[in-house]
């Protein structure tokens, strides 16, 4: 009687989750069928939840119980509790993914468990390790579909985790080309003197269509990878950028700023120092009158002189 | 003073002056101020040697003089400064100036002038009329005095030329308005003025005196009768004065630094903008020059009214066109030049100590960039601009492989170029939890570099002498034929036994003697172009520490 009780309880409650999406909390289910012990209940909400129907919450007013999909729910027959817990934790790393070491920690199993149970899931296509760009030994676990976070893979300039320095001089390159022929441009136009500067300016918008358009990259680049490339040319001190305030909604604007780049000339020549062999020579610190390596027998020198 | 500097010193003494020299003013630029039997005792040379090098040294100011420290009966100490022997380097660019700026005859004064040390201004421009008078020869010309005596003037009112401060008598103290006493620096052992008084300390620093100079320069050899009556009869009159009495002339090196300083700006306008924006800066440096002190921060605003009246008349740009050049050099990331207000069309200013920065800072980034490779050279100016950064976040701004980076970085850290600051988030400075941020200070690295700059000009010089011992034999013998091949043209001899003796010297010598000459040439323009390199980073240098004193 107690067990045909029981089957009808659980039907009953899985009506009531499904009629509850966001979970239903212990007063419900009381309101509900008032004429059951809490006893029953407990044991009819347990049954739930081995069975892997129910999901266990909590909230600030006490204990919820939701509905399981039926999808995930059936995924996660044949596996045991164990594998549903580091299950729930790769879950909830979301795309960052997570470590292996750290999965031990928020679960406190032994490590070979988690190894066993990490392969079976692998295996069942659960979840995917994923090799993190910052440590290369390091690999991080999240669910298989799932996109990898920019920070793990590294972005754009990152192809399989190596990085991708060619690509990089090569937009390097471009980018200072087009700045350098857009200021040559506005000298040659002989106008006054604002005009000409402001006409060798470009926007980063600019940049980056040209960028597209040019067509050698054969992953889409944001304005913003456009921009770290720009500020690696300010960094070789061949570009400068100003801000100027834009009005929203104008192409290219964010947050009402609009950065300019211009293609600039050195300020000096190569300075004197450099251009003797002493400025250059690595051996600079060692070198002194009538030691081993002294101006008078230095080979530098003598290389230079006969230059 | 370091001891490069002193080596340096002590080169260039060597060079210009003998061994005794030298072995005199390291001693006193290692020892500071010391007295005359001192320096007797710690050098080991006799008494009359160390008192012709002592004279040298003031003669050309190297060397003051003043009564000792420990009381009024003390003898006299003597203290040498290394930053006036330093500018022996720099003299061919003076002299080079000089010609730009005031022809031939502001050469030969301002040559005379650095090789004499000091000189009175009738011997100066006797001097002076003499050699133009021997270039002149072949035209028939001689160099009237009143020309040299005007170019001298024109030196004077630039402030290029200052009268030296004169010493005063035994028991005179800072009496500025004693009439300056005929007591020559010859005589060192007479105690002089205690303080030891600038130049500019004296109202007539900069007033030419009025002499009474009539003639013109003398040949060197007088052929006709004329020349030759006047010649003796200017013999006879040379112990006339000319009213200048005890009245000596230096080069005032502080003028002319503030020239080249000038000068650097100007063409670091114009490389980074364009020429119409280096001329404005150049007409605004001009009209600054007298009026700006040597410290100064920036220059005496000036409107735009009053620049565009002295912009040169070669350039007619129109007023509208001119207040847009003004506002594109305000609004350039260099702040060359500042705006100080509203009235009169805008006020403007040149900023000379930003500009003195940012040039040293261009020259650190460059020497970083011709060591090392235009990777580190991005970090460097990454470091620069952003301050103090970890060493994840500099391989992500520069776009630089992780590990390329990290060798760059160690590299540009064991060469001292960049410094690492530790932040503990703990109490004990626990390696895996402290920050490590990598940092570059400009003043520092730019001390460094200047000292790497005063061993490069000693490394280069010590060459140039070795060089030069290396082929002594070589060059004796060269100058030995030359002597007899002069000899024999004055003496009239036929052309067989001219080339007789020209090939008393074979054509391996002569190639060898050839590229001894290239090699010499060399080295000394690489000196010059050091020494070009030394000046920015001492005018940088020099121009922080006044800001902060």
């Amino acid at each position: 009687m107690s067990e045909e009780k029981m089957e009808r309880e659980i039907d009953r409650r899985i009506e009531l989750c499904q009629q509850f999406p966001h979970g239903i909390t212990d007063q419900v289910i009381q309101n509900d069928m008032p004429h059951l012990e809490p006893q029953q209940r407990a044991a009819a909400i347990n049954k739930l939840l081995s069975l892997g129907q129910l999901d266990l919450l909590r909230n600030s007013s006490g204990l919820l119980y939701r509905m399981k999909d039926a999808q995930s729910a059936s995924k996660m027959k044949g596996s045991d509790n164990q594998e549903k817990l580091v299950y729930q934790i790769i879950e909830d790393a979301g795309n960052k993914g997570i470590w292996s070491r750290d999965i031990r920690f928020k679960s406190n199993l032994p490590l070979t468990e988690i190894n066993k149970i990490l392969k079976n899931l692998e295996s069942k296509k659960l979840i995917k390790a994923v090799k993190s760009v910052a440590a290369s030994k390091k690999k991080v676990y999240m669910l298989y579909n799932l996109q990898p976070d920019r920070s793990v893979t590294g972005g754009a300039w990152y192809s399989d985790q190596d990085f991708e320095s060619e690509f990089v001089e090569v937009l390097n390159q471009q980018c200072f080309k087009f700045l350098q022929t857009k200021a040559d441009m506005s000298r040659d136009s002989k106008q006054s003197p604002m005009v000409q500067r402001n006409s060798s300016f470009a926007t980063s918008h600019e940049v980056w269509k040209y960028i597209c358009e040019l067509g050698i990259s054969k992953v889409d680049l944001s304005m913003d990878d456009i921009e770290t490339i720009l500020n690696t040319l300010i960094y070789d001190g061949k570009v400068e950028m100003t801000v100027i305030a834009a009005k929203e909604g104008t192409v290219g604007s964010v947050d009402g700023q609009m950065k300019l780049y211009r293609g600039v000339n050195p300020v000096i020549q190569p300075t004197g120092l450099v251009k003797t062999p002493c400025g250059l020579c690595p051996v600079f610190d060692d070198c002194h009158e009538g030691g081993e390596i002294s101006p008078s027998n230095c080979i530098y020198m003598t290389e230079w002189l006969d230059f | 003073m370091t001891a490069q500097e002193v080596r340096l010193c002590g080169l260039l003494l060597r060079e210009h002056f003998g061994e005794v020299v030298e072995k005199v003013g390291t001693h006193l630029l290692r020892s500071g101020a010391q007295n005359l039997r001192t320096i007797i005792h710690e050098t080991g040379l006799p008494l009359d040697l160390v008192k012709k090098s002592l004279c040298v040294l003031v003669q050309h100011g190297a060397c003051n003089f003043r009564s000792g420290r420990k009381g009024p009966g003390c003898p006299t100490e003597y203290q040498a400064s290394g930053d006036r022997i330093l500018r022996i380097l720099r003299y061919p660019r003076y002299i080079y100036t000089a010609k730009t700026l005031y022809g031939d005859t502001g050469e030969l004064i301002i040559e005379e002038l650095l090789q004499r040390g000091h000189m009175t201004m009738s011997s100066t421009v006797k001097t002076v009329a003499d050699r133009l008078t021997q270039n002149m020869e072949g035209q028939g010309r001689s160099m009237d005095y009143s020309e040299v005596t005007s170019a001298f003037s024109k030196l004077v009112e630039t402030q290029f030329l200052q009268r030296c401060p004169p010493m005063g008598g035994a028991r005179n103290t800072k009496d500025s308005g004693s009439p300056p006493t005929p007591s020559t620096p010859a005589t060192p052992g007479t105690p002089a003025s205690t303080a030891l008084l600038t130049p500019e300390s004296f109202p007539d620093c900069y007033k030419v005196p009025h002499i009474t100079l009539i003639g013109r320069g003398k040949r060197r050899h007088s052929s006709d009768d004329g020349e030759d009556q006047k010649s003796a009869k200017k013999a006879k009159m040379d112990p006339e004065t000319h009213g200048d009495e005890g009245i000596y002339w230096q080069v005032n090196f502080e003028r002319f630094h503030l020239h080249f300083r000038d000068q650097a700006v100007i063409s670091a306008v114009a490389n980074k903008l364009d020429q119409t924006c280096s001329e404005i800066v150049r007409t605004m440096l001009r009209m600054s020059e007298v009026t700006t002190s040597p410290s100064a921060t920036c220059t005496k605003p000036l409107s735009a009214n009053e620049i565009f009246r002295s912009l040169p008349a070669s350039y007619n740009i129109l007023r509208p066109i001119l207040d847009q050049y003004l506002t594109l050099l305000v609004d350039d990331p260099m702040e060359f030049v500042g705006k100080a207000g509203e009235s009169g069309g805008g006020m403007f200013v040149v900023n000379l100590h930003r500009a003195l920065a940012n040039l040293a800072r261009a020259t650190l980034e460059s020497a970083v960039q011709e060591r090392f490779g235009s990777r580190s050279a991005r970090i460097f100016r990454l470091l620069l601009r952003k301050r103090h950064l970890e060493q994840k976040q500099v391989e992500d701004f520069a776009m630089i492989p992780a590990k390329e980076a990290k060798d760059m970085l160690y590299t540009l850290l064991s060469q001292n170029l960049v410094q690492l600051q530790e932040i503990p988030k703990t109490p004990d400075y626990a390696p895996s939890r402290t920050f490590y941020l990598y940092t570059v200070n400009q003043l520092p690295t730019a001390r460094m570099l200047l000292q790497n700059c005063y061993k490069t000009v000693a490394n280069l010089i010590e060459r140039r002498l070795f060089e030069t011992k290396e082929s002594k034999r070589l060059l004796e013998k060269s100058q030995r034929i030359e002597a007899i091949l002069a000899s024999l043209q004055v003496s009239g001899a036929e052309p067989e036994q001219l080339t007789e003796v020209e090939e008393m010297i074979t054509a391996p010598e002569k190639q060898q003697l050839e590229s001894l000459r290239l090699h010499i040439n060399k080295l000394d323009s690489a000196e010059n172009q050091v020494d070009e390199t030394m000046f920015l980073l001492e005018a940088y240098v020099s121009s922080t520490a006044t800001s902060t004193a």
